[in-house]
């Protein structure tokens, strides 16, 4: 060894190790003895320490230690420790031999104690054995361990080594029993001392070091795992079998729930407390599927009486607690489905006699249970989106089909009852919601409206009803008709509500047309008119009405019909106009019964009436002559003002010779008399006709969309045609099969298509 | 009566026995009516796309522009929308329908 003589910096001359191990190992003892320390003889043990590691080693000092050294590390020579290494190993195991004997044979808290207190002084001491060690750690340990030695470890990891030999496997199974069985205590509701388990958990813990580290750093749960969790795992679960087969012999389901919620905080809580982290999916995992998963059925069994009995609390309760099972949600979905399907059923039956006719209640039973379940979905269900899929399929179902619609035998009563309800709404009448109310309720209409399979029956039934509203000018907001129209566009698109837009347009511009006639005329030399005239254009093919029968307009509106006619073709190139007297109204004022009565009047009603300005009784083939009304258009007219006693008849059955008079005596307490009243059947025909309509409309829709599609296709298979049929007018119908198989016949037969020879079912577009 | 009474001419009573001293028994006071305007064609449908000239083209409609679509009559008496017309005229300046030469009569407004 060339370097022998360098001088060393802190000793002069070598240092061996028996020159300071007795030293060294007082104060060891002193360290492990629990006793206080001068910062002074730390310095020492530490100063020995490093002396020792730093001196060169005279070839004689220790001759058998030196030729071990040479044949297992011929490079490493300056770096020594094996000596030291070996003398602290065998202090460590030998303390620890002096304190085992005081543990033997104890169990329970006892064991628990004495283990607890013997890891914390045993492990503050390692630590700073440690840091005396701590030149020694630096370099002896880290050389050899970098040259594969993978036995040498840091004096730290080397305590815990020791004492995992020596402590822990004589006693882990003790201390596991115990800490188990405080914990069980803790369970049954007995406070217990938690510092007890956590010195434990914290002492496995420690112990898991890496085999292949110097380091204690980098835990390895092994021990921890090993030793206590696994045991811990099994034991949870025999206590909550137990616990809940037991619990459930003695309590309601609803209990077991509350037990269970507060039973997997607790876990949760424990774990928190007093052991490792990691623990906690697998403990929590281990108690749901002990608690929870073994009992879903038990959970589907009072899930329906919950539901009915409104347990919102314990419907939460569950349903947070089941969501934590994988798949456990599914069944109580459907469940939530059928539940809710029965009572929207349920519920319309109960007012299966008044909602025929009576759309609000029709719509609120329907909204009733719609709002209910929503809420439920919310609140309870943490608005679980599976459950309002749920919601939503079940609504489809009895929005569409229920008692009222299958006491009507029509599928498609339902979008008429909304759209008459939407018409309540809008409609000017006397108990009018106020702005904030009515839009709500519209928005009400427009979720129920969402589940409305025929959107088209909806869409005739709405339009019929605001044109009436328009031109009647019975509509209650114009903001609120905007409004409704602007929902709709949103759920259907700009098509399906392009009709309305116009109808509710041609308002504007006709109120801008009765200005500019007004001007026209005050601007005109001719006489003012005393009758005072206003008229609405509308666009044909955008409003759902159809022109009346002709009749010959009484002379006293001629003048106000030609001068507009005038007007408005001055206004207009190449329009022609046709005139509804069905909707058009007036006023006349009466100056032969005894107070002046302005009677609000149909124009029909108006031109019969005006014949009486000739005589006093007509009969009823002369009134038919000079208004050229049809004979059954007359009929109602001259029965209207018979009922209103205006005119009267001696005849029970009205012929052309009956004679009908002028009634002289009619009174009436009001001065202003509307006898322009619509007839109940006739209403009621209305209906009928416009679903009659939507089957004939139906049909042209199927064709234009199966012209569509093989247009683009070419050739399609029956059923591949048959689902884009459906599929295109989903949004707006559910069109039954056999219509579109006859629809697929008329195009047929109108050379549209043809069967492709040979192959049964495909059809082929010709062009 | 009335007091517009005296600018409105006396309504010409067909069977001319006005039968009160003071005036007619009824009185016409006020008249709502209610017209439909459509175009003045011979044939509902434009025979360039198929669509009811009322309505407005399959063009206008997915542009969204209702009002501006008009229609225009040819000298041959045949009306089109005015924007199917315009884009016909490009490929063949004849009437689709009796292959006259096209000349605009007149355009609706």
């Amino acid at each position: 060894m060339s370097v022998a003589r360098t001088p060393n910096l802190h000793s002069s001359k070598p240092v061996n190790l028996s020159d300071i191990w007795d030293d060294l190992e007082k104060g060891i003892f002193h360290v492990y003895s629990w006793q206080s320390m001068q910062k002074k003889r730390y310095m020492e043990l530490y100063t020995h320490v490093y002396n020792y590691c730093t001196s060169i080693h005279q070839p004689t000092s220790s001759a058998s230690i030196v030729k071990r050294r040479k044949t297992q590390t011929p490079s490493g020579a300056q770096f020594v420790g094996i000596e030291l290494y070996s003398k602290l190993k065998d202090f460590l195991t030998n303390h620890l031999e002096t304190i085992k004997p005081a543990g033997e044979g104890l169990s329970g808290e006892q064991v628990l104690i004495f283990y607890t207190e013997a890891w914390e002084g045993y492990q503050f001491s390692s630590r700073v054995l440690n840091g005396i060690c701590h030149y020694l750690n630096r370099h002896w340990v880290k050389r050899e361990h970098d040259e594969g030695k993978k036995d040498v470890h840091e004096i730290y990891s080397l305590s815990l080594l020791s004492w995992k030999k020596c402590i822990f496997q004589s006693l882990s199974k003790a201390v596991t029993n115990a800490v188990l069985e405080l914990i069980e205590r803790e369970r049954n509701g007995e406070t217990i001392n938690t510092r007890l388990i956590s010195g434990v958990v914290d002492c496995y813990v420690e112990l898991g070091i890496r085999p292949d580290s110097t380091q204690s750093k980098g835990q390895q749960l092994d021990v921890y795992k090993e030793y206590f969790e696994a045991e811990f795992l099994t034991h949870t679960e025999r206590y909550y079998i137990s616990e809940s087969a037991h619990f459930l012999e003695n309590n309601p389901v609803t209990e077991y729930l509350k037990k269970v919620e507060t039973r997997l905080l607790e876990e949760q809580k424990r774990v928190h407390t007093f052991l490792h982290e990691s623990t906690q999916d697998e403990l929590a995992s281990k108690c749901e599927h002990v608690l929870i998963e073994k009992y879903l059925e038990m959970f589907h069994s009072v899930f329906n009486s919950l539901l009915s009995q409104e347990k919102n609390e314990d419907l939460a309760r569950m349903y947070m607690l089941v969501s934590r099972v994988s798949n456990g949600l599914a069944q109580l979905k459907e469940l939530f489905e059928l539940h809710v399907y029965s009572q929207g059923m349920a519920s319309i039956e109960k007012c299966r006699d008044t909602a025929q006719n009576d759309p609000k209640v029709y719509v609120s039973a329907l909204l009733n249970t719609h709002t209910k379940y929503s809420n439920l979905v919310k609140e309870s269900f943490a608005g679980d989106s599976g459950f309002m899929t749920a919601l939503d399929k079940a609504c489809g179902r009895f929005v569409n089909v229920n008692a009222v619609t299958t006491a009507c035998n029509s599928s498609s009563k339902s979008p008429e009852l909304l759209a008459r309800h939407c018409d309540a709404l809008l409609k000017k009448s006397a108990k009018n919601p106020d702005e904030a109310e009515l839009d709500e309720a519209l928005q009400n209409v427009m979720i129920l409206f969402r589940y409305v399979e025929d959107k088209d029956v909806f869409q005739k039934f709405y339009s019929k009803m605001l044109a009436k509203r328009l031109v009647q000018q019975i509509s209650a907001s114009d903001d609120a008709e905007a409004s409704m129209i602007s929902k709709l566009k949103q759920a259907c698109g700009f098509e399906y509500t392009s009709k309305l837009q116009r109808m509710f347009q041609d308002m504007s511009l006709s109120k801008d047309l009765n200005d500019k006639f007004r001007q026209h005329l005050s601007a005109g030399d001719s006489a003012l008119d005393s009758v005072d005239f206003s008229i609405m254009v509308l666009s044909s093919g955008a409003w759902p009405f159809t022109q009346g029968p002709s009749f010959s307009l009484p002379l006293e509106l001629q003048r106000s019909y030609s001068r507009f006619i005038t007007f408005y073709t001055s206004q207009h190139n190449g329009r022609k106009l046709s005139w509804l007297y069905q909707l058009s109204r007036g006023e006349l004022v009466t100056s032969c019964f005894k107070s002046r009565y302005t009677l609000q009047t149909s124009t029909y009603q108006m031109a019969v009436l005006l014949q009486y300005n000739t005589s006093e009784s007509h009969t009823f083939g002369h009134l038919l002559e000079s208004t050229q009304l049809k004979e059954d258009t007359l009929v109602q007219v001259v029965a209207m003002l018979l009922k209103a006693k205006l005119l009267s008849c001696d005849d029970q059955n009205i012929t052309t010779e009956s004679v009908i008079n002028l009634f002289l005596g009619y009174k009436n307490k009001k001065l202003r008399v509307n006898i322009n009243v619509p007839v109940k059947s006739e209403q009621k025909q209305e209906h009928e006709i416009t679903h009659k309509n939507v089957e004939e409309d139906r049909k042209l829709l199927i064709q234009a969309a199966i012209v569509r599609i093989m247009k683009t296709r070419k050739e399609l298979k029956h059923q591949q045609l048959l689902a884009e049929v459906l599929h295109q007018l989903s949004s707006r119908f559910k069109p039954k099969v056999p219509v579109i198989k006859k629809c697929v016949d008329i195009l047929i037969e109108k050379e549209y298509l043809e069967r492709v020879d040979g192959q049964k079912d495909t059809y082929r577009y010709l062009a | 009566m009335a007091d517009g009474q005296s600018l409105e001419e006396p309504p010409k009573v067909k069977k001319a026995k006005g039968k009160t001293p003071t005036g007619p028994l009824f009185t016409l006071k006020k008249w709502n009516a209610v017209a439909m305007w459509s175009w003045d064609v011979e044939c509902d449908t434009c025979a360039i796309c198929r669509v009811q000239v009322m309505d407005a083209c399959l063009r206008c409609q997915s542009d969204k522009k209702q009002e501006e679509c008009i229609v225009v009559w040819g000298e041959c008496n045949h009306s089109f929308h005015n924007c199917c017309m315009q884009l016909w005229i490009k490929q063949n300046n004849r009437c689709p329908l009796c292959q006259q030469e096209w000349t605009v009569q007149r355009f609706g407004s």
